[in-house]
């Protein structure tokens, strides 16, 4: 990962993509970030894949296992 | 005498609501519902206070309908239970069982109030991560605003900018509270048949290792600075039980002032790496080893999620933190490449665990208080505040109906009006935040995650010496730092009260870890802590934990 000292983290700016297009949608509409966020909102969202099955599925019988273990460590 | 010549303002109402949160806004509402006069007072201003005042991205924990007591436990135990385990640890198994039942119900209630529940195509979307039992992923940028005219609409008579400051009890029974007026410094008597105290859990015993401490700064978003503990302090010293006071909480943040939410990605179901300073990745959720932080940098990492995954974050910032985009811009902070710095082994605040005792119905051991939300003992979450407040606001009107005229004790009055407003009268003081700080010192250098006799001991010496030297000498210019002062005399009893739970629980078990007691006595299982004051002395005893026996839930 890009750590703390190298070159780029922490200087220089980063934008979101969904903060991007609210910052937008607040200067065109000439309202405040929090309400063009509820507007821009919808739109986002139709983009997002939120059910990827396989992956999911893959994900969660790990996270499974995890807190397993972690309930036994925590029972020891 | 007449009331009216001791307080600057009167107000009399059948239920008193302490708190304009998730829990309080509901018990407000639902009480209203059944005709009664609801007064409810908060300190900042109702539309955006609390732990919810920027948005919450989640709810839930609750048995979908259909579901059995039996299959619920099933449901939990294949998770792994240890949140569930966790709900029982502190909290009556009767209130637990209640909200959980009561889930459902709860959510038409939010409806009924004006806030939905539903998602952006107008179904429910149920996840399913670290809670046992579904919970809801929710748009709630605006909870807190919809609640407030929620309430309004249903003749709730709100008092903003009102602090609760003491109970009024007559004859072992709550009869109001007093309060100060945060703008104009008006001294208030609210005259109650009952009150449900619903002011949220304590963000400000520890150092919150923001940049400038000192200053009234975000602990983090979930449990603001306005969270003091003020109900904790209140009920203290009225003589309620309080409970479990040496479970600190350590839930899991992020460094860089805390301010990008962790309990965003856990919500939505994002599965984060989890990865230490040496690069090596570790599961989930596993508290650091080694109790003296020397594990620490521990990192979440999302580099290795598809872009679905970061929208998907996006959008949790958008319902519980907007601010996090901001912050992350300055910073140069980009998710896809860099990792979060997360701690997982710091008692950041006293939340889930301990609080206001109360039995299976929610009532606290002083006649006619009720007790919803965080400030009620082993509960937290927006799930378990509203579930709750709906709960009691639904149930008060049997007593506040049979309930005699509330009296007030004039002498009792005159004593809490001169303590609530002796830092006006300190001419050459000590500021409020100087002395807050002093207390965070002594709870991070003598408490802490690692605890031990001589430690503790020499922590209570100190708070002891700070309580009798410095807490007379709190100066306040304006009513607003009034609040302030009056905010870390509640800070006081709450930091005694972890001291001396911690110093007598001797034994180490769930978040309490003694280096002299450094495993769990059998002998204290499924025991709980329990100090109040009595006559003006401090009593404490540890008590078992009613049991819970599912057998007798498995027909209602």
């Amino acid at each position: 990962m890009a750590l703390a000292d190298e070159q780029g983290h922490y200087e220089s700016k980063f934008e979101f993509p969904l903060w991007k297009i609210i910052k937008q949608h607040a200067q065109k509409k000439d309202i405040s970030y929090q309400q063009a966020s509820l507007e821009v909102l919808p739109d986002y969202e139709k983009g997002i894949r939120y059910r990827d099955t396989a992956y999911e599925e893959e994900v969660i019988g790990k996270r499974l296992k995890e807190m397993a273990e972690i309930a036994q460590r925590a029972k020891r | 005498m007449a009331l009216e010549q001791i307080a600057d303002k009167v107000v009399d109402t059948d239920v008193l609501v302490i708190g304009g949160g998730i829990a309080g806004c509901p018990a407000a509402a639902k009480a209203a519902d059944h005709g009664l006069r609801v007064t409810l007072v908060e300190k900042s201003n109702t539309t955006r206070s609390g732990s919810a005042a920027e948005g919450i991205d989640h709810y839930g924990g609750f048995f979908p309908r259909g579901m059995t007591t039996q299959k619920f436990l099933e449901v939990a135990e294949e998770m792994g239970q240890p949140f569930f385990d966790q709900r029982l640890r502190y909290a009556h198994p009767d209130s637990v069982y209640r909200m959980y039942a009561n889930g459902q119900w709860a959510v038409e209630e939010l409806e009924k109030l004006g806030v939905t529940m539903r998602w952006t195509d107008g179904e429910y979307r149920f996840r399913g991560c670290h809670h046992p039992g579904p919970f809801l992923r929710v748009h709630w940028q605006n909870v807190k605003p919809e609640m407030a005219i929620g309430i309004k609409k249903k003749g709730v008579n709100v008092m903003d900018r009102t602090m609760a400051v003491d109970l009024l009890t007559h004859k072992g029974a709550v009869s109001g509270a007093t309060a100060i007026d945060t703008r104009t410094g008006e001294f208030i008597v609210i005259k109650a048949k009952a009150v449900i105290m619903a002011s949220g859990a304590c963000s400000r015993i520890y150092n919150p290792e923001t940049p400038q401490s000192w200053k009234y700064k975000y602990t983090y978003h979930w449990c603001p600075a306005s969270v003091s503990g003020d109900g904790w302090g209140m009920a203290y010293r009225a003589g309620a039980d309080m409970a479990n006071f040496e479970m600190a909480g350590r839930g899991t943040r992020f460094r860089d002032d805390k301010n990008l939410s962790y309990g965003n990605h856990g919500n939505e179901g994002i599965p984060a790496k989890s990865i230490n300073f040496e690069g090596i990745e570790r599961p989930r959720g596993l508290r650091s080893a080694d109790p003296s932080g020397n594990s620490e940098p521990n990192y979440n990492s999302f580099e290795h999620l598809p872009d679905d995954y970061h929208k998907r974050i996006e959008v949790c910032y958008v319902d519980e933190r907007l601010l996090s985009f901001k912050i992350a811009e300055e910073r140069g902070f980009d998710p896809r490449h860099h990792w979060y710095e997360i701690i997982d082994n710091r008692p950041n605040q006293l939340h889930f665990g301990p609080g206001i005792w109360t039995d299976g119905d929610f009532k606290a051991t002083l006649k006619g208080l009720y007790v919803a939300g965080d400030v009620l003992h082993g509960n937290g979450g927006c799930f378990a505040a509203a579930t709750a407040g709906f709960i009691v606001g639904d149930e008060v009107p049997n007593f506040v109906n049979k309930a005699a005229e509330p009296v007030v004790d004039e002498a009792q009055l005159e004593s809490l009006k001169q303590a609530a407003l002796a830092p006006l009268s300190v001419k050459d003081g000590t500021e409020p935040t100087e002395l807050e700080v002093s207390v965070r010192y002594v709870c991070d250098r003598y408490v802490g995650v690692s605890r031990a006799e001589g430690k503790l001991r020499e922590g209570s010496r100190r708070l002891g010496s700070l309580r009798r030297e410095f807490l007379p000498k709190l100066i306040a210019q304006n009513p607003h730092y009034l609040m302030r002062a009056l905010e870390v005399r509640n800070l006081f009893d709450i930091a005694e009260m972890h001291i001396t739970a911690c110093l007598e629980r001797k034994e180490s078990r769930y978040e309490h870890a003694r280096l002299d007691y450094p495993a769990a006595d059998p002998a204290l299982d499924g025991m709980f802590t329990f100090q109040r004051l009595q006559n003006g002395k401090k009593v404490f005893e540890m008590r078992k934990r009613p049991e819970f026996n599912m057998a007798l839930y498995e027909t209602k």
